[in-house]
C-alpha cells in the first residue's frame, strides 16, 4: 500500500474519533444556554487542564512555533516567555470573575464588564472587536489544518478538502454539543499535542545529530546569531529588543483576555479547579520545549521548505520516519489547529449573540441556541474561504489581534478591583487604547523602539481610563459593592 | 515555619516572583542571560533561562495555593 494512503487512514481514524467523542459530550449537556457556552459550569481538573493547554496552543504554537526557531532563533523564545505569566493573576481574577458568573449569570466576558459598566454600546463594542480580532485567527487555524494534510498525503488531500473535512467536522460537534464538545475533544486533541511533541522533539535531535547538545553545539559554532534574543526578524535581520520585549509583554496582559480563554473560568465546576488548573498550566506550556527543538533541528538540514512554517511536515516527511508516526504527527497538528479553531468558533457565536445582539433584543433560550449555531457557521464559512486565498495580509491582520485583545485588560480589571472606575472612563479608555493601537499598526515605522503597538495602545489606555474615572461621578457604592467587594457566595 | 506565613505575605511572594520574572525574560533583564553557554540540560543557556523561570512558576503557585487553603479554610 503506498504510504499516503496509509497515512491518510490515521488521519481519518483520528478525525472520526474526535467526531465520536465530540457527539457524546452532548449528550451530557442541558439544552440552555448556559449549558451551550458554559458547559453547565461542570468542567473537573482533568477537563479543565487539557482545555486551557489545548486551547492556548494552536497551529501558530505547533507549526509557527518550530517555524520561528529554525528561521528566526532565539526570537521564538518570547512564545515560551509569556504564557505562564498571562496565566497567573488568573488565579485570583477566574475564580472571582466565575462568583460573579454565578451570582448574575454572567456567561461572557462583555456581560460581566456590562454588568459593572451598564452601557450598550459598551457590550457591542466589545463584541465587535472580538469578532475583528478572531476571523484572522480562525483562518489561521483553517489553513494550518489544509497545509498539514496536504503536506503528509504528498498533495494527493489538497488543503481545499482536507480544511473542509478537518472543519466540517469541527462545526458538527460545536453545532451539537456547544462547550462540552468543545471541553471533551479538546482534552483528547491536548494529550495528543503533548505526547507527540515531546517525543518527536526528543527524537529528532537524536536521530538527526546524536542528541540535543550535540544539535546546540552544531548549531552554536555554524550559526551563533540564532542562539541569543532577541535573535532575527522573518527578514533574518537582528531583531530589537523593544519588539521582543513588548510582544513577550503584549502576549501576557492579552493571553487571558481573548474570549474563548476567559470563559472558561464560567465553565469550571468550582474555584479549585480553575486555581489547580492555573497552577499546574506551566507544565502544559515547557511542551514548547521540544516544538523549539524540532524546529532547531531543521536548522542544519540539508534542504529547506520554502516557507518557515512548513519545516515540521517538511523535516517528517524526510527524515524516513514510520508511517505510523508521521501519520500520528500529523493528528497532533490537527489536534493543535482543531482544539483551538473550535474554541473560537464557539466563542465568536457566544459573544456575537451574547453581547452583540442580546442587549438589544429579549431573546429565548432557544432562539438564542439557533443564532449561535448560524453565527458558528458563517464564521466557519467566511473563515473557510479566507483560508484558501494564499496572501499574507491575514498573518498580518493576526499579529495585530493581541493589540486588540490587550486593550480588554485594563476595562475588565477595572471592574473587578477599582471601585472608582466609571462606565464613561472604561469607553474612553478602550476608544482610545484602540486607536492607539490601530495608528501605530497602521504606521509602524513610527513605533517607538519597534514596540508592539498593543503596548503603545495600553500606554494610552491606562491613563484615559484612570483620569476620565476620576472626572466622572462615580458609581453608586451599593452597585459596585457586589462586583468589588468580597464575594462570599455559597 | 511555613505554617506562619501570613496570606497577604504569601502574595506579596507570588507577585514579587511574578514581576522578577518579567524583568528576567525582558529587557533589560534578558540581555545578561542572552548568552548561549553554559549549557544546561543541553540547552544553551539563553534557551534554559526562560523555560527555568516558567517552570519554577508551578511550584511558586502551589506554595501560595497552599497558604489560601489553609485561609479559606478558617
Amino acid at each position: 500500500m503506498q504510504r499516503w494512503i496509509t497515512i491518510a487512514g490515521i488521519i481519518g481514524l483520528y478525525l472520526a474519533a474526535t467526531l465520536v467523542i465530540g457527539l457524546l459530550a452532548g449528550r451530557r449537556a442541558s439544552h440552555s444556554v448556559a449549558g451551550y457556552v458554559a458547559a453547565d459550569r461542570s468542567f473537573g481538573l482533568l477537563v479543565m487542564y487539557f482545555v486551557t493547554g489545548a486551547t492556548v496552543f494552536s497551529s501558530f504554537a505547533f507549526l509557527g512555533g518550530p517555524g520561528w526557531a529554525y528561521s528566526r532563533g532565539a526570537a521564538a523564545f518570547y512564545i515560551l516567555s509569556y504564557g505562564a505569566l498571562g496565566m497567573a493573576p488568573f488565579y485570583w481574577m477566574g475564580p472571582r470573575a466565575a462568583a460573579l458568573g454565578r451570582r448574575h449569570g454572567f456567561v461572557t466576558q462583555a456581560q460581566l464588564l456590562r454588568g459593572r459598566f451598564p452601557s450598550r454600546g459598551l457590550s457591542a463594542l466589545v463584541a465587535l472587536m472580538s469578532l475583528v480580532a478572531f476571523v484572522p485567527y480562525v483562518t489561521i487555524q483553517i489553513r494550518g489544518a489544509g497545509i498539514v494534510i496536504e503536506a503528509v498525503t504528498d498533495g494527493h488531500v489538497p488543503l481545499w478538502l482536507g480544511a473542509l473535512v478537518a472543519y466540517g467536522i469541527v462545526i458538527v460537534y460545536v453545532l451539537a454539543s456547544g462547550a462540552m464538545a468543545v471541553g471533551w475533544t479538546n482534552t483528547f486533541q491536548g494529550i495528543f499535542m503533548v505526547i507527540i511533541a515531546w517525543t518527536l522533539g526528543l527524537y529528532l535531535p537524536h536521530h538527526l545529530y546524536g542528541g540535543v547538545g550535540a544539535m546546540f553545539e552544531r548549531i552554536a559554532s555554524v550559526r551563533p546569531e540564532l542562539l541569543t534574543p532577541p535573535g532575527l526578524t522573518a527578514a533574518g535581520e537582528p531583531w530589537s529588543w523593544g519588539a521582543y520585549s513588548t510582544f513577550i509583554l503584549v502576549s501576557a496582559v492579552g493571553l487571558m483576555m481573548w474570549p474563548h480563554l476567559f470563559m472558561k473560568a464560567f465553565t469550571a465546576r468550582d474555584d479549585d479547579t480553575l486555581r489547580r488548573t492555573v497552577i499546574l498550566f506551566p507544565t502544559f506550556q515547557l511542551f514548547l520545549i521540544p516544538v523549539f527543538l524540532i524546529g532547531f533541528a531543521g536548522v542544519l538540514f540539508p534542504s529547506s521548505p520554502g516557507d518557515p512554517d512548513f519545516i515540521l511536515p517538511f523535516m517528517i516527511l524526510r527524515t524516513h520516519l514510520p508511517v505510523l508516526v508521521v501519520g500520528l504527527f500529523c493528528a497532533g497538528a490537527l489536534s493543535a489547529s482543531m482544539s483551538t479553531g473550535d474554541a473560537l468558533l464557539h466563542a465568536a457565536a457566544s459573544v456575537v449573540v451574547e453581547d452583540g445582539i442580546g442587549p438589544f433584543r429579549t431573546l429565548s433560550d432557544g432562539i438564542q441556541r439557533a443564532l449561535m449555531r448560524m453565527v458558528v457557521i458563517g464564521v466557519g464559512a467566511f473563515a473557510y474561504v479566507a483560508a484558501l486565498d494564499d496572501s499574507s495580509s491575514l498573518v498580518q491582520l493576526l499579529a495585530t489581534a493581541y493589540g486588540i485583545i490587550s486593550q480588554l485588560a485594563p476595562p475588565i480589571v477595572a471592574a473587578m478591583y477599582w471601585r472608582r472606575a466609571t462606565t464613561v472612563g472604561v469607553v474612553a479608555g478602550l476608544v482610545t487604547g484602540w486607536a492607539t493601537a490601530g495608528f501605530f499598526y497602521l504606521h509602524p515605522a513610527l513605533r517607538p523602539f519597534g514596540m508592539h503597538e498593543g503596548v503603545l495602545g495600553l500606554l494610552v489606555h491606562v491613563p484615559v481610563l484612570v483620569g476620565v474615572s476620576l472626572a466622572t461621578e462615580r458609581q453608586a457604592p451599593e452597585h459596585v459593592e457586589a462586583f468589588v467587594g468580597s464575594l462570599h457566595d455559597a | 515555619m511555613k505554617r506562619r506565613v501570613s496570606l497577604g505575605a504569601a502574595r506579596a511572594l507570588t507577585v514579587c516572583y511574578l514581576l522578577l520574572m518579567t524583568a528576567a525574560v525582558v529587557w533589560p533583564g534578558a540581555v545578561p542571560a542572552s548568552r548561549i553557554h553554559p549549557f544546561v540540560l543541553g540547552l544553551p543557556f539563553s534557551f534554559f533561562w526562560p523555560a527555568l523561570w516558567v517552570a519554577l512558576s508551578a511550584p511558586v503557585l502551589y506554595l501560595l495555593d497552599r497558604v489560601e487553603r489553609r485561609h479559606r479554610g478558617r
